[in-house]
């Protein structure tokens, strides 16, 4: 890496961000700090009575909850992601491949989850298959519980995990695969070993596309959640909007903010370092 | 070469969008609950009136009153429900309105008017349909019943039960079953509300306000807590007999819906013109039997043509939501939470 | 090109691949179905043309929200995805300060939760007396899908050979045409994956687009979320059957185009 004009092609991004995002950011740390007004919004004084109430431990509750399903999500989103990602970076159709997966998510988000619902449900498609199929004689309940909503973030996320995956082994090295190949490893532990460690990059991202935005879910568990679905999404929805405690509203989500924006500079500082100490040799 | 086209339908778009920011006076901006008019009766005001009205629709009130409060701009009416229209009021964000630019005010029903506590005389607002949440069974599949809250004990329906995802229905619900008030702020009163909560709780699939009536028209729900228009209408008529919406015996939350004009309105004179075309008795009637809603409107019941889903009679054990104060609010929402995240 | 050993390995991901297309267009197969459904009940009624002849002769209000929808939709997109690739470049060629506060605020968009954003951006834009409508709608999508691109266009870069840019520049090139001739095109696999990402975080969004939208400018999202407890129409159902046309109709028409940036 070197001096150049690097601030020059990185202004747009600084001025859009610091403007469009970060002054209204500091909004919302000064709004964490301030009192319920009493019909909502925010009212003098100051009081560190929101962060109080974080204690709480129905909210520890529903944190657990919360990157329990993230988790299980995201390692499955990532599952389903790499090969294909793999397969696409392979073919010589990628455009076509690349729209395939991207199409079905230009229709709109929640007629999409209402088509599964359709599906899922207790008097829905995959019901009606498995009583023709003769496997099932009471219906099945799939929906409104938290593997539903698993599934269904699952789905909705994919392609925000294939598309890193892909651009990142579409400039892998595929002959480096071969090599391992001839020197005699097998095919999943070139693939560990070789394929694996040269797309990090491509993982990081695709996990930081899906964890983080299903850490903030907000539709998916609503929809197909059932009682005990209830997920921080929902939760500071519902303090800002029903109970209109902005000042609780902002300090939960700035503490989200916090821990998620720690975790993820020190995932950077492991694995993103030995990407750029390479890069570093090679300027 | 399309690359070129590609760059001047992005310049096109942004063209539009910088076109957009500038608003219009002579337009009278509704900001109103979905589907609540229907789209022939605005058609039928513009026409009369030579005033357009751009129509914006929300789902629940706490979306349209954290948009204002936030300092969304730029709408004349809204149609807040009474706790709101209270709150609003306080908040300072509606007009004083003038009564003799309303003559048709004098349609509306003087029972329902006395009963209104959020805006006592309606100085602020012009009340414009009423209703409630009620309990739709399913008749092919669920028989033996009282018509009470306490249908949601039956844990032979485990599973196939949702309650309105909203802490007002749900307590207000409990609250009533219970014999107190919707409104009721005494701590010990919401206790036991909260455990009748608890022990509907594992009956139900679900707290749902947004796809219940869709699963109870497709049999996967049984018996569930909501507003009538809304199963109704994923029924066709013909199946209309295997519904049965009724009212709890003890009662029920009830809302009222009511034209306001805000503060910072740009058209006032239209916004006038247009909730006094709204109240005449001919409108009112098309709208009541779009809805298939009662009408508050007096002379409007003898022109509808549409049998309602429920009588004007039967709101009668109703109970108003009125706003509940800061110090309540956090209460219920204390009570609300356990419930909704366990304990 | 051979491909002998890695044969299976090829079929494996293949396999995968194709799955997951499939997975990813169940539910648009039962939305087709139910667009041609006589009722609009979830149960089937019978065949009926009668959702297309309301979407094309009785629902303005309908295409209108579409058409917002599709303005905002390219309008950030293309914009996030000048700017986004832009700073990624910059980010990952060179060395400059604030470039650590620039890594950190990529980040930040995607974590804050929508509704929080979309009420800090209508505070803001009302604090500054900016009027809401589609303009707002379109700063705050470009604020949401910069991240996006920008990580998409970084995860390409990084560990990019940075002696092509060396080279270019000692063949006597320009910081511009370096940018324009080089670096572009090795990177349009990441700037058409952020491209399309933006489009489709855009056409999603709902949250955000609430808060920060005015009188007449709904979009999509916006009109299908308020009219979620009446169920969702057919008529809906019908315009997502035409979008998906529609799309696939341009993608056919421009293939020689997109055919073109694939090879580069």
């Amino acid at each position: 890496m070197r001096r150049g004009p690097g601030l020059a092609y990185a202004s747009p991004s600084l001025l859009w961000l610091t403007f469009f995002f970060i002054a209204p950011l500091l909004i919302i740390v000064l709004y964490s700090f301030l009192t319920p007004g009493q019909r909502g919004g925010v009212d003098l004084p100051f009081t560190l009575n929101a962060y109080r109430a974080i204690a709480n431990p129905s909210f520890g509750k529903v944190v657990v909850g919360t990157i329990a399903v993230a988790l299980a999500a995201t390692f499955f989103t990532l599952l389903i992601a790499l090969p294909c990602g793999y397969y696409m970076a392979r073919s010589s159709k990628q455009t076509l491949l690349l729209l395939l997966v991207i199409i079905p998510f230009w229709t709109n988000f929640l007629i999409r989850i209402y088509a599964w619902i359709a599906i899922l449900g207790n008097e829905g498609f995959l019901n009606d298959l498995l009583r023709w199929l003769g496997l099932a004689e009471e219906s099945v309940r799939f929906l409104y519980n938290r593997a539903a909503v698993t599934l269904v973030l699952v789905y909705t996320y994919l392609p925000y995990a294939i598309l890193p995956l892909f651009s990142t082994i579409d400039k892998f090295d595929f002959s480096l695969l071969e090599a391992a190949r001839d020197l005699g490893a097998t095919k999943f532990m070139a693939i560990r070993k070789v394929l694996l460690p040269n797309i990090r990059a491509g993982i990081f991202t695709a996990f930081l596309f899906t964890f983080i935005p299903i850490f903030g879910a907000y539709a998916v568990p609503l929809l197909v959640g059932g009682t005990n679905s209830y997920m921080l999404g929902n939760l500071i929805a519902d303090e800002l909007t029903k109970s209109r405690n902005w000042p609780l509203a902002s300090a939960i989500s700035l503490v989200i903010t916090l821990v998620t924006t720690i975790g993820v500079m020190l995932l950077l500082r492991f694995n993103g370092t030995h990407i750029l100490e390479k890069k570093h040799e090679k300027a | 070469m399309k690359r070129k086209y590609f760059t001047a339908i992005a310049a096109a778009c942004v063209l539009v969008l910088l076109g957009s920011c500038s608003g219009s006076k002579d337009r009278l901006y509704l900001y109103n609950w979905i589907y609540y008019i229907p789209e022939d009766v605005i058609e039928d005001f513009q026409k009369e009136s030579g005033i357009r009205v751009v129509v914006d629709s929300y789902a629940s009130n706490e979306e349209m009153y954290n948009k204002l409060l936030a300092g969304g701009k730029g709408y004349d009416i809204v149609v807040p429900s009474g706790d709101y229209v209270s709150i609003m009021i306080a908040g300072g964000m509606l007009q004083r309105l003038d009564m003799g630019k309303i003559p048709n005010y004098a349609n509306l029903d003087a029972s329902a008017l006395n009963r209104i506590r959020f805006d006592t005389g309606n100085r602020f607002s012009i009340p414009f349909m009423m209703g409630a949440a009620g309990v739709s069974v399913n008749k092919t599949k669920v028989s033996g019943y009282e018509h009470s809250w306490n249908i949601f004990e039956r844990n032979d329906l485990n599973g196939r039960m949702t309650m309105l995802d909203d802490m007002r229905e749900i307590l207000g619900a409990a609250l009533k079953y219970l014999g107190y008030s919707v409104n009721d702020s005494d701590p010990a009163h919401l206790e036991e509300a909260r455990l009748v909560v608890e022990e509907w709780k594992p009956n139900l699939v679900k707290f749902d306000a947004e796809s219940f009536a869709r699963g109870f028209a497709g049999g996967e729900f049984w018996v569930v807590q909501g507003y009538a228009e809304n199963v109704y209408i994923e029924y066709e008529p013909s199946r209309y007999s295997e519904i049965d919406f009724f009212f709890p015996k003890e009662g029920m939350p009830m809302y009222m819906d009511s034209f306001c004009i805000l503060k910072d309105a740009e058209n006032v004179e239209a916004a006038y013109k247009f909730i006094n075309f709204m109240l005449r008795p001919d409108i009112a009637a098309r709208v009541s039997d779009y809805l298939m809603l009662p009408s508050p409107n007096v002379p409007a019941r003898a022109l509808m043509t549409v049998t309602p889903n429920y009588q004007f009679e039967d709101l009668a054990k109703g109970e108003f939501k009125e706003d509940l104060g800061a110090q309540t609010l956090l209460l219920y929402n204390e009570v609300w939470r356990r419930i909704r995240v366990g304990n | 090109m051979k491909k002998p050993d890695f044969i299976k390995a090829f079929s494996f991901s293949r396999t995968v691949y194709a799955v997951t297309i499939m997975f990813l267009f169940m539910p648009l197969l039962v939305l087709v179905l139910y667009s041609f459904n006589e009722s609009r009940s979830g149960s089937w009624t019978g065949f009926s043309l009668r959702w297309y002849v309301k979407l094309f002769t009785d629902s303005s209000d309908l295409w209108r929200a579409f058409g917002n929808s599709a303005i905002v939709a390219l309008s950030s997109a293309l914009v996030a995805t000048v700017i986004g690739t832009l700073g990624a470049v910059g980010v990952n060629w060179y060395r400059f300060r604030l470039r650590g506060y620039l890594r950190t605020i990529t980040f930040l968009p995607m974590i804050l939760p929508e509704i929080i954003i979309g009420v800090s951006l209508l505070v803001f834009f009302s604090g500054l007396g900016i009027r809401l409508g589609l303009f707002t709608v379109f700063v705050a999508h470009v604020s949401f899908n910069l991240p996006f691109v920008f990580l998409l266009v970084l995860a390409r870069l990084e560990e990019f050979d940075f002696s092509i840019i060396e080279a270019s520049r000692d063949l006597g090139a320009t910081e511009l045409q370096t940018l324009w001739r080089v670096i572009l095109p090795l990177t349009m696999p990441g700037i058409m994956s952020g491209f399309l990402t933006a489009v489709t975080l855009s056409l999603e969004d709902f949250v955000i687009t609430f808060f920060v939208t005015g009188p007449g400018a709904t979009t999509l999202p916006l009109y299908v979320y308020s009219a979620i407890r009446f169920g969702v129409s057919p008529v809906i159902n019908a315009l997502s059957v035409v979008m998906i046309l529609g799309t696939v109709v341009l993608a056919w028409s421009m293939r020689r185009f997109l055919k073109n940036i694939a090879a580069k």
